[in-house]
């Protein structure tokens, strides 16, 4: 074994650890990727390192810290050591997925139509109706193929048993796809031989079938539809990624201000006048979308925008509403709605989750507030949350306190142990790092799930968080055929 | 091409080629109150108060300093933040429009903006009186590097004509702002002192103004020696291959907006190229006997005047963001120009927009 992975501590009685069985030996898929480490010393891990330093600034791939000062831009903190996922695992996710999302969009369709399941009783139907992201305006309104969640990113984590559970859907506008593809592209640069040893299934096309999908949500029958990406601009934490997907698939990266609605149908302003938009991308939230309909001090969005869509004449994805399906509180009954609509046992598990709403659960919520994790029911970014065993009494009380405030607004968790990968520190040593992995969904005429995902990792030592905007950063992952 | 994007464009290059100008103002300058130090002296605010009249910010300059020095015209010219057009600010405003289209624009261009934006945040002052030389020459081989980047990275369509409309826009308007000024110095000293010296400093000066446009040596080898104020405004306005030239700056900009809507020189689409082309076709055939004629001050301040409506109507033919419906009937009265106090004001993106919305 290698000299990084020889002093390397596992603690696998605790953890489940990715590439480590409890015997102490490795797991089968990781075998070449620790001989070809044993061959580097601490200047060859240094060099490649610097290789990847440059690739990503080079490409300006940063990300703003709200919150410090004005202007901060950061690397995206990348690990060296990529993660491997096993083509039969990897099915298993996909299937998971597959089936997950086509029971979301159900979920919505109905919610947004007949309500069945809410009459049923299957969900309580003032969970639905007291959602903030429920939009009472647009029931009855059918985008194109009825489908909803077009782009999606769930997050997947993997217990102490090493079983893939599912820890939210983001159905609104999940980022961190950009990465996804530029880690690969550092990791081609850095380890070209690695590379070569192991059949990585492809991921680039990631940006095609992401066109793909959108053009075929567009309801323009008279010519191929004009696809656009709207952006909040420059300020946008993610504005890398907007102007990073637009420039792949060869659209226009517009903001607000770009479009203008005459006659319920949507034009970008050109240097020849205005152009016809069939599909928007939109990397805005629904409450920035049209200052006539959502807030009115939002200078984001399109006045009259939301009409054009009502009538047909726009294609939005995601469609406007989705949010009620990934408030953290439905997340609760995905495994119920699954069963409702398909008829099926869920492939891919939740984390049990207690609701504040329900009496029950709220006393054992209170009266465990040390060892749960307890979140806001639509924030999200890992804002509003409080994980037990790391906070202090104050804090817990604070927490209480709104808990009982407003319990609709909550949902508690155990403390999981997310699984753990070896991940460098200081590029000398190895620790093992909590990671969790987010594929991206797509959802045309059919589904299509690109092999991989952004893995994020809490390169805080001990820290469970890995979003980005709490110190997190990411590795390659690699669907490998055996 | 989005309105937006061009717009971006358009600004990013206007701002680069003012602060451009505005280091070869000043360059200048210190090089002239070299050569005139044994004639008259230094410390005369007048050869500082021409810089403000250039740009034409006196009442501003007056709000924040007290004297016209070097250290005071530097400080407002190069570092001031609330002087809308100092280099530092011309280059973060550039930066700006740059990153609004980082994905338009080629990752060499947007490094060199970049570049150049943060070599101002390193500058400080006392390097700069240190070493004035050096520091303009810096800003205006960056800014020749930007020109030589964008024409050798960046695809000669649409959004390259935007470019050079308002380069070669923003440089006639400097070149026109900068022999004005010179005219009028030499026309207040000439008032006030009782005897003219024999010439030598106003051959100096008028060399300055040569120098400033990086002139002097193409002049020479039209002129030869001959320096005299006929030749050099015949030359700085007339001349139809140098490129800081009036007239070859009004061509290149014509150009470009023909290539953009397709005019010709018996046909135009849209007021920008109707005037653009008025004004070419008037400087061809004008004289320099023709300028006396008008009065030096009156044909420039025209041409100035000129040069920003058909920035507006580029603005509003390109840019503006308007509908069908509410397209203004008579594009040319729609948008009167009206500058901030003191006359003549540089144009702004941020005024364009206000005037818009009006």
């Amino acid at each position: 074994m290698s000299r990084f992975f020889e002093r390397y501590e596992p603690e696998t009685r605790q953890f489940f650890d990715e590439v480590i069985a409890s015997e102490g030996t490795p797991r089968a898929h990781y075998d070449k990727m620790l001989q070809r480490f044993a061959q580097f010393s601490i200047d060859d891990i240094k060099a490649r390192r610097e290789i990847v330093n440059i690739f990503f600034r080079n490409q300006g791939i940063t990300f703003t810290v709200y919150g410090e000062d004005e202007g901060v831009e950061r690397l995206f903190p990348f690990d060296l050591i990529p993660r491997v996922v096993p083509a039969h695992e990897w099915a298993t996710i996909e299937k998971g997925l597959i089936q997950r999302i086509t029971a979301l969009n159900e979920f919505l369709n109905d919610i947004y139509h007949g309500q069945k399941i809410l009459k049923e009783k299957i969900i309580p139907a003032e969970l639905i109706l007291g959602s903030q992201h429920f939009r009472r305006e647009f029931v009855g309104v059918t985008p194109p193929l009825g489908i909803y969640i077009h782009v999606t990113g769930s997050d997947i984590i993997r217990d102490r048993q090493g079983n893939y559970l599912v820890l939210e859907d983001n159905l609104r506008t999940p980022s961190g796809v950009s990465y996804m593809l530029q880690n690969r592209q550092a990791m081609k640069r850095a380890f070209p031989v690695l590379f070569d040893k192991y059949k990585i299934r492809p991921i680039e096309n990631y940006p095609q079938e992401l066109l793909r999908t959108l053009q075929e949500i567009g309801t323009a029958s008279r010519r191929e539809p004009n696809v656009v990406v709207l952006t909040p601009g420059i300020y946008n934490s993610a504005y890398f990624e907007h102007s990073f997907l637009a420039r792949q698939m060869g659209v226009e990266l517009t903001e607000g201000k770009d479009l203008v609605v005459n006659n319920n149908k949507v034009y970008t302003r050109t240097t020849r006048g205005l152009e016809q938009v069939d599909v928007i991308y939109r990397r805005v939230d629904d409450a920035f979308l049209d200052p006539l309909v959502f807030r009115p001090d939002s200078k984001l969005g399109v006045a009259g925008l939301v009409n054009a869509y009502r009538k047909g004449n726009v294609t939005l994805a995601n469609a406007i509403g989705c949010g009620v399906a990934d408030d953290k509180v439905i997340y609760s009954f995905v495994p119920k709605i699954i069963k409702y609509y398909l008829g099926e046992d869920p492939i891919l598990e939740n984390v049990p989750t207690w609701l504040a709403s329900d009496p029950a659960d709220l006393k054992y919520i209170l009266a465990n507030l040390d060892s749960l994790v307890v979140k806001a029911a639509n924030e999200s970014g890992g804002y509003g949350m409080l994980i037990g065993p790391e906070s202090t009494i104050e804090e817990q009380e604070k927490f209480a306190e709104m808990i009982v405030a407003n319990p609709r607004n909550y949902i508690a968790q155990p403390t999981i142990s997310l699984s753990r990968h070896p991940s460098f520190f200081n590029d000398t040593e190895l620790w093992g790092c909590h990671i969790d992995l987010r594929p991206y969904v797509l959802y045309g005429k059919t589904i299509t799930i690109v092999p991989g995902g952004l893995t994020r990792v809490a390169l805080k030592r001990g820290s469970l968080v890995v979003n980005s905007s709490q110190g997190g950063g990411s590795k390659d992952t690699w669907v490998v055929d055996e | 091409m989005l309105s937006r994007v061009a717009e971006s464009l358009f600004w990013m290059s206007r701002y680069f080629e003012r602060a451009e100008n505005t280091a070869r103002f000043l360059d200048v300058n210190f090089n002239l109150l070299l050569d005139l130090n044994k004639i008259t002296h230094v410390e005369n605010p007048n050869y500082w108060i021409a810089l403000i009249l250039v740009t034409s910010d006196k009442d501003r300059f007056n709000s924040l300093y007290d004297e016209y020095s070097a250290h005071t015209v530097t400080d407002y010219l190069v570092f001031n933040k609330n002087n809308p057009n100092s280099i530092t600010t011309c280059i973060s405003l550039a930066r700006e429009n740059g990153r609004s289209i980082i994905e338009s624009i080629s990752s060499e261009m947007w490094e060199q903006v970049n570049n150049l934006y943060h070599y101002l945040q390193s500058v400080t002052p006392q390097f700069v009186h240190n070493n004035p030389y050096g520091f303009y020459k810096e800003i205006k081989n960056a800014s020749h590097l930007f020109q030589g980047i964008t024409d050798n990275t960046f695809s000669h369509n649409e959004g390259w004509d935007f470019i050079q409309i308002a380069k070669y826009l923003e440089r006639t308007d400097n070149i026109a702002r900068l022999i004005d000024v010179k005219y009028h110095m030499l026309l207040s000293e000439a008032e006030t002192q009782a005897e003219i010296v024999a010439g030598s400093e106003d051959i100096i000066q008028w060399m300055a103004v040569l120098k400033s446009c990086s002139a002097l040596e193409a002049f020479r080898k039209v002129y030869l020696s001959k320096i005299d104020p006929d030749n050099i405004l015949r030359f700085l306005i007339l001349d139809r291959t140098f490129p800081r030239s009036i007239n070859f700056s009004v061509c290149a900009a014509e150009d470009a907006l023909w290539r953009i809507s397709g005019s010709s020189r018996h046909r135009y689409v849209n007021n920008a190229d109707r005037l653009i082309g008025k004004m070419e076709a008037e400087l061809s055939y004008t004289a320099i006997e023709d300028i006396y004629a008008k009065g030096l001050h009156h044909y420039l301040e025209d041409l100035e005047q000129r040069l920003v409506k058909v920035g507006e109507q580029v603005h509003l033919t390109y840019f503006a963001y308007h509908t069908p419906e509410i397209e203004p009937v008579d594009v040319e009265e729609a948008l009167p120009f009206t500058g901030v106090a003191g006359g003549r004001a540089y144009w702004s993106q941020a005024q364009q927009h206000q005037q818009q919305q009006q």
